[in-house]
């Protein structure tokens, strides 16, 4: 149930989406005690919203994938507890929007399906329980480029691709996470969506998405395998892949089904090293 | 600069790179902002007004720069596809050595 949330929609002027975040943020405060921040408003003057987005739990609508909203509650340093974007909530729907700024049936239809998930879901902040079994224990090599100290694990268990994300592979497990290069080059993390427990994924796929203030990270699986747990502290703390992206802020753990044949497209700490210093200096100089 | 091979591969042999869907394209521009690698480019003058100018440099898997699209307009190869490929190219190669 959302009840006493602060709420930042998207303005809704731009496209048919916002103006569905801007209904259901209305009708989410016509429902329970919620409070909407308006966002052209907040955008000019901190004092009217200031207190209330510092007492409560945020959600925030964005319409489209431009993510004018979680902008918004980045530049002014607000953490986002729940976020919907409502285009990819009506693609999931299979529903395709007008391309004008006045709601039809259908997107009437997506707009109360959306309120009655809102409210439905137990699950809002807290995800499904999931067990993790496994333990890590990591050795590191640095090395610094500037004021930036970057630690890449060392250990003959962990896996990368050249997509700067880890494997820590024990038995038919593996845990998954993002290098020191992703959580510099992103800098202040704001929102982690992980990927569903039970999932299957291939090689390369999709395994959650990791939101910053200036962009947002696909992380490319390392390997193939089911979702069997995901780091349920990142949820909530999404800041910890800041703090530490190995011990801490790991993302999944999976079930392996193809490890034999992921080998091939994985490569060890030496190879991982050079490729990453190379990135490094490439950003950086 | 970008990476010249992924996992060995050359890179100009693997098929990985946006492509603009023009009839949804508003020219908002997010993409190009967004994008590091340079791999758009904006010709003010031109009718279309926004090209993949450097496929290239496009990193392999990266599909960051379609979720900053606000109307869905850039899509890619598909992963496994692309994944075969790669390991069909190694295959070539440990042949010809």
């Amino acid at each position: 149930m959302i009840d006493h949330f602060a709420i930042l929609p998207c303005n809704g002027l731009d496209k048919c989406a916002g103006l569905i975040s801007r209904e259901l943020a209305l009708k989410l405060c016509e429902s329970a005690e919620n409070e909407i921040l308006c966002p052209v408003f907040y955008r000019v003057s901190d004092k009217k919203y200031n207190k209330i987005a510092s007492e409560r739990p945020l959600l925030v609508i964005d319409g489209c994938l431009t993510r004018c909203a979680s902008k918004l509650a980045a530049e002014k340093g607000l953490k986002i507890t729940k976020k919907i974007i409502i285009a990819e909530e009506a693609k999931g729907h299979g529903i395709k929007l007008n391309d004008n700024l006045r709601i039809t049936d259908q997107e009437q239809s997506l707009l109360e399906t959306l309120f009655d998930e809102l409210n439905k879901n137990d699950d809002n902040i807290v995800p499904p329980p999931s067990e993790s079994a496994m333990s890590c224990e990591f050795l590191y090599e640095t090395f610094q480029n500037g004021k930036f100290i970057f630690r890449i694990p060392k250990n003959g268990e962990v896996f990368f691709n050249e997509n700067d994300c880890w494997a820590y592979v024990i038995g038919n497990r593996a845990r998954i996470g993002v290098t020191d290069f992703v959580q510099q080059n992103l800098s202040d993390i704001l929102y982690f969506t992980p990927p569903e427990i039970g999932a299957e994924i291939d090689q390369f796929g999709e395994l959650g998405e990791i939101e910053s203030s200036k962009s947002v990270f696909e992380l490319v699986s390392p390997v193939s395998g089911k979702v069997i747990s995901i780091n349920e502290k990142l949820v909530g703390k999404p800041e910890l892949l800041n703090e530490n992206p190995y011990e801490l802020g790991w993302v999944a753990e999976i079930e392996l089904t193809k490890f034999e044949d992921d080998k091939e497209l994985l490569i060890g700490f030496d190879k991982y090293f050079e490729i990453m210093k190379k990135k490094v200096e490439e950003i950086n100089g | 600069m970008s990476e010249t091979t992924f996992m060995g591969v050359e890179r100009s042999l693997i098929n990985w790179k946006p492509t603009i869907d023009y009839s949804k394209c508003d020219y908002c521009m997010e993409c190009v902002e967004f994008c590091p690698h340079k791999v758009f480019e904006v010709r003010e003058n031109e009718e279309i007004r926004l090209i993949v100018k450097n496929p290239d440099n496009c990193v392999v898997f990266c599909r960051a720069c379609s979720k900053t699209c606000g109307v869905d307009a850039l899509s890619f190869p598909d992963k496994n596809m692309t994944t075969q490929r790669i390991k069909e190219i190694r295959k070539e190669m440990e042949t010809h050595d």
